[in-house]
């Protein structure tokens, strides 16, 4: 096994890189499963990039027919190993900018192919893991190709049945030289997850780190059923009066009267009384909020949903932090996601330790989260994508419900409003109001 | 063997009832303590089964020598970290019970056409051992039973999911296949040349001779292929998996993934405390290291490498030749008094790695307050927490409990870790790592200690880790005692158990002007038991021509 360098002396040097290479015939979920990967490293702070080899070849062939893909097409054959070869240099420039995990979807179908990835990648010391997708579920593969090829950009402004057709002839080309990995048994070296039947069977070969278990982990609990979340900041809380940070405090009027409102508006979004189950911080004020909820609802209290920890600052308002740690007020204004309150957490670290929470979340189907506003900007900018810049300013208003559905390629959002008043706790850069409004196009 | 006769009384006693298949240690033997959760339990259900993942029989399949034993040992281990109220259940202890001491099962036990009194006899073996399981699963709240047999034909295994799909347990077959012969006569020369057998052989004889021995023995094998079950395929020892999944829940997911990251190459992991600090007694200060702290980092520094370098000669003497030293990773927490530790082995070239898990306990509203304070403001918390110290957490502060949830990365690293491992973290961290690997329990942990002039060292072994202590010579008796009890942090200068009577989990900041008075005088350092009931090596001896 090809193990961690050492110098022998028992120092060892080493910078873990990665490159997912994704395999599989057209219409098997690859890019579905790459965007997910990419979406999830991502917001554990481990930089990811998807790089797409036919947006590479879209630039010279925007709309190629199915025999631009037969192996028998000299020019098209050329044409498609240039995005190939472009798609992977570029992805080499990212690596040697800091990239950690480079997703290369392609269908990287048959054995040469993997053998020049492999080669072309380990030579810039950079590990790779296959991860296959191979399915003969025709029903799945139709409802694929309806739902994500008739829109792709190749086909735009034509006619879906035509396009259908087509993709299916394009399809039968890959076909003629689709080699699965390792079916002849000379692949055997190759670090690969091959998931076989939508999940039914796997394969995983060779792992040789923590992160690519992390990542087949990760591949493994995603599951395609239709589901959604729905996510709910607690009740407006007796410190939201005053305009004051963390602390453990209970429910104001109005946020008591959320708390009674609130199974109505979940009846509303879920439209039928099958049950959600309930996951709150151990916070009073969560607890509170999820109270009234009907009693065949499950209830699970998780610390890991705890309001981001303000250290020294926890219960000051804004103003209050100013005047005495002015520098940090500063400071945190300006990369707010990473800057960690004196004795508290900052924005990465509730990512960290809400890790366990997302692959629950990730394998489960409907939950309900009640949490508070940093938490529940970190659960938003998992499903939404949202930069680490970004994520920490996410408008999430007191007394709203979101219901979150993941789609093929991002997710819907939908949201409820309780139409109970509540003091806006969002904070613009810099500003030390106590309640301030969002953006003009605030809301989430 | 008192184990034996234990066993064997057992088995034979009608009404009996085994608490798991052998009577060694922690792992096997489960606590009856049903208001006990484990270290890294999320929740408790009535029906103590976690997951909604209803009650599991996991089945071991594979021949002897393929590393069953410390596959299921190692996930039971996990699995009752998590909570998951888990037994193993080795058949092999049965078949050794029923046929008595230095009795020998027929020749043709293991033969598919045996003769009608050796299938009776493998059927009432077998009907003991199925219906401890069922005693457990149905009756004590079990949630996973690991049954660790052969399992070697597809119908025998077919039959066993049907049977135990009656009594609505779902089946996981879990089989190790090693098919590589290098891996194959490494495991068989590690447990099995002990044997009277075998004594005096070359150890690579021995090891054929064994290997030649089971396939006579048990001439049939069939690896899983069945399309029906559940199962997952342990190639090589790790080095590949397949797994069919026909009704896959978490739990079984979680069990995918833990193994991807087991292994079974032996290394040892170390655990320091950190330096103290200038503000020793802050938890929100991120204070650096104080003179003393700087002289500690050096002296544990050389120590560590000083006892690294003597096993390395020993070794080399005991092989005849130089051997090399396993690469030595180094991990802190993100706090400046752990990272600085750290320093003086980074200078050097080591690798280290900053872990933001690994951050010790929060203390909440505790801190800097002093015991009085807490008495008059929290009574009520003060009972509490004097209940369940691992379990409660001050206001505002973090338990036990919520730290080992917190450190699951952490501990799946350390299995996936194939270098010695040293890690510096504060003192609540090092209690729920070392609990972890030592398999103590929920109570205990709160009071486990790590004084700081040792550095503590865990060797992996069969059935349990060895646990050792290496003394780190030439410090300041005052910066020695480890933090009194559970979230208490430690004032220096003044030694346990002064003034008041200690309230668990409390600081005892020093009265004022008694800190110069109780300064620096003897500190009697409290040594944490040697946790070790390691009767493993006699248990491997004794498994010896295990066959079943």
């Amino acid at each position: 096994m090809g193990g961690p360098k050492t110098n022998g002396i028992g120092v060892q040097v080493e910078d873990t890189k990665i490159c997912v290479v994704m395999v599989g015939l057209p219409a098997r979920g690859k890019s579905y499963i790459a965007q997910k990967a990419q979406r999830y490293l991502k917001w554990l702070s481990i930089p990811a990039a998807t790089f797409n080899v036919g947006n590479y070849r879209r630039n010279d062939s925007p709309h190629p027919s199915a025999d631009f893909f037969d192996t028998n097409n000299a020019e098209g054959e050329r044409k498609r190993r240039a995005a190939a070869a472009a798609a992977i240099a570029d992805m080499l420039k990212w690596f040697k900018s800091g990239g950690v995990v480079g997703i290369l979807d392609a269908t990287n179908s048959t054995k040469e192919r993997r053998k020049w990835v492999l080669d072309t990648v380990t030579k810039e010391g950079v590990e790779v893991i296959f991860v296959e997708s191979k399915c003969d579920d025709e029903e799945l593969i139709m409802a694929n190709i309806r739902d994500v090829k008739t829109t792709s950009p190749d086909y735009q402004g034509q006619d879906p049945e035509k396009a259908a057709l087509d993709f299916r002839t394009r399809i039968r080309n890959y076909e003629k030289v689709y080699r699965t990995i390792n079916a002849d048994g000379d692949e055997d070296d190759l670090t690969y997850l091959k998931i076989m039947n939508v999940g039914k069977q796997v394969i995983i070969n060779r792992i040789r780190d923590y992160l690519q278990s992390r990542i087949v982990y990760y591949l493994m609990n995603l599951h395609i059923r239709p589901r959604s979340v729905w996510l709910s900041r607690h009740g407006e809380s007796m410190l939201n009066l005053e305009g004051r940070i963390g602390g453990d405090a209970g429910l104001s009027l109005r946020g008591q009267e959320y708390a009674r409102k609130l199974p109505e508006l979940v009846l509303e979004s879920v439209g039928s009384d099958r049950p959600l189950t309930v996951w709150t911080s151990t916070l009073k004020r969560t607890i509170a909020t999820a109270r009234h909820l009907p009693a065949h609802y499950n209830q699970l209290q998780w610390k890991a949903l705890d309001e981001l920890d303000a250290g020294v600052c926890d219960g000051m308002t804004y103003q209050e932090i100013a005047d005495m740690y002015p520098e940090d007020f500063q400071a945190r204004d300006e990369d707010k996601y990473n800057y960690r309150y004196r004795g508290g957490e900052s924005y990465r670290d509730v990512v960290i330790r809400l890790e366990p929470i997302i692959m629950e979340l990730e394998r489960s189907e409907d939950i309900l989260i009640i949490s508070h506003q940093a938490v529940i900007r970190c659960i938003y900018a998992y499903f939404m994508q949202k930069t680490q810049e970004e994520s920490p300013w996410v408008p999430v208003p007191l007394h709203t419900l979101m219901k979150l559905t993941p789609r093929a390629y991002g997710t819907e959002v939908q949201t409820y409003k309780a139409n109970i008043k509540a003091v806006s706790t969002w904070r613009g850069k810099g500003s030390t109001a106590k309640h301030e409004d969002p953006s003009p196009d605030g809301g989430v | 063997m008192d184990t034996l006769l234990t066993a064997e009384i057992a088995a034979n006693a009608p009404r009996y009832r085994r608490r798991s298949s052998t009577f060694i240690d922690g792992i096997h033997d489960v606590s009856v303590d049903e208001g006990n959760m484990a270290p890294a339990q999320l929740y408790s259900t009535m029906s103590g089964r976690l997951f909604h993942s209803g009650r599991i029989a996991i089945v071991m399949v594979g021949l002897p020598a393929r590393g069953k034993t410390h596959i299921c040992v190692s996930m039971a281990r996990y699995l009752q970290w998590l909570g998951v109220k888990t037994r193993i259940f080795h058949l092999g202890d049965y078949r050794r019970a029923t046929v008595g001491e230095g009795g020998q099962v027929p020749q043709d036990y293991f033969y598919p056409n045996a003769s009608p009194t050796s299938v009776m006899l493998r059927q009432k073996i077998l009907k003991k051992c199925r219906e401890d399981i069922y005693a457990w699963l149905n009756h004590e709240n079990g949630q996973v039973a690991i049954y660790d047999a052969v399992n070697p034909t597809a119908a025998g295994r077919r039959a066993l999911a049907k049977e135990f799909a009656k009594h609505d347990v779902q089946t996981l077959y879990l089989e190790s296949f090693v098919d590589d012969e290098e891996i194959l006569k490494e495991n068989a020369r590690n447990v099995k040349i002990s044997s009277p057998d075998f004594h005096g052989m070359d150890p690579n004889e021995a090891a054929e001779r064994y290997l030649a021995r089971i396939n006579t023995k048990i001439p049939v094998f069939e690896t899983m292929q069945e399309e029906e079950l559940n199962y997952v395929k342990m190639i090589n020892a790790g080095q590949a998996f397949f797994y069919n999944n026909v009704s896959f829940n978490y739990l079984s997911h979680r069990i995918v993934f833990y193994l991807t990251n087991l292994h079974i190459k032996s290394r040892t992991t170390f655990f320091v405390r950190a330096g103290v600090a200038t503000e020793e007694d802050s938890y929100k200060a991120d204070a650096p290291l104080s003179e003393e702290g700087k002289s500690y980092a050096l002296k544990m520094t050389e120590t560590l490498l000083r006892h690294r370098e003597q096993e390395r000669k020993q070794l080399s003497e005991r092989a005849g030749q130089e051997v090399p030293l396993r690469p030595l990773t180094v991990w802190t927490s993100t706090r400046l008094r752990t990272i600085q530790t750290g320093d003086p082995l980074k200078e050097k070239g080591y690798k280290v790695r900053q872990r933001s898990q690994m951050s010790q306990i929060n203390p909440g509203v505790c801190e800097k307050l002093s015991e009085r304070a807490i008495r008059s403001l929290y009574p009520e918390e003060v009972e509490k927490h004097e209940l369940d110290p691992y379990h409660h957490r001050y206001p505002r502060a973090e338990s036990y409990h919520d730290l080992a949830v917190r450190l699951e990365p952490i501990i799946l690293e350390l299995e996936r870790e194939q270098n010695d491992l040293l890690i510096i973290a504060h003192e609540s961290v090092l209690r729920v790592l070392y609990a972890y690997l030592m398999h103590c329990s929920t109570r205990d942990i709160p009071k486990l200690k790590f004084p700081r002039d040792e550095i503590i060292e865990i060797i992996p072994a069969a059935y349990q880790n060895d646990a050792k202590r290496i003394h780190i010579p030439g410090l300041d008796p005052s910066t020695v005692p480890g933090s009194p009890e559970d979230i208490r942090i430690l004032v220096p200068g003044s030694p346990p158990g002064a003034g008041l009577p200690a309230i668990p989990g409390l600081s005892t900041p020093p009265e004022s002007g008694a800190a110069e008075s109780s300064a620096p005088v003897s500190i009697t350092v409290a040594r944490p038991p040697e946790k070790v009931v390691n009767t493993a090596k006699e248990m491997v001896a004794d498994k010896v021509a295990d066959e079943d």
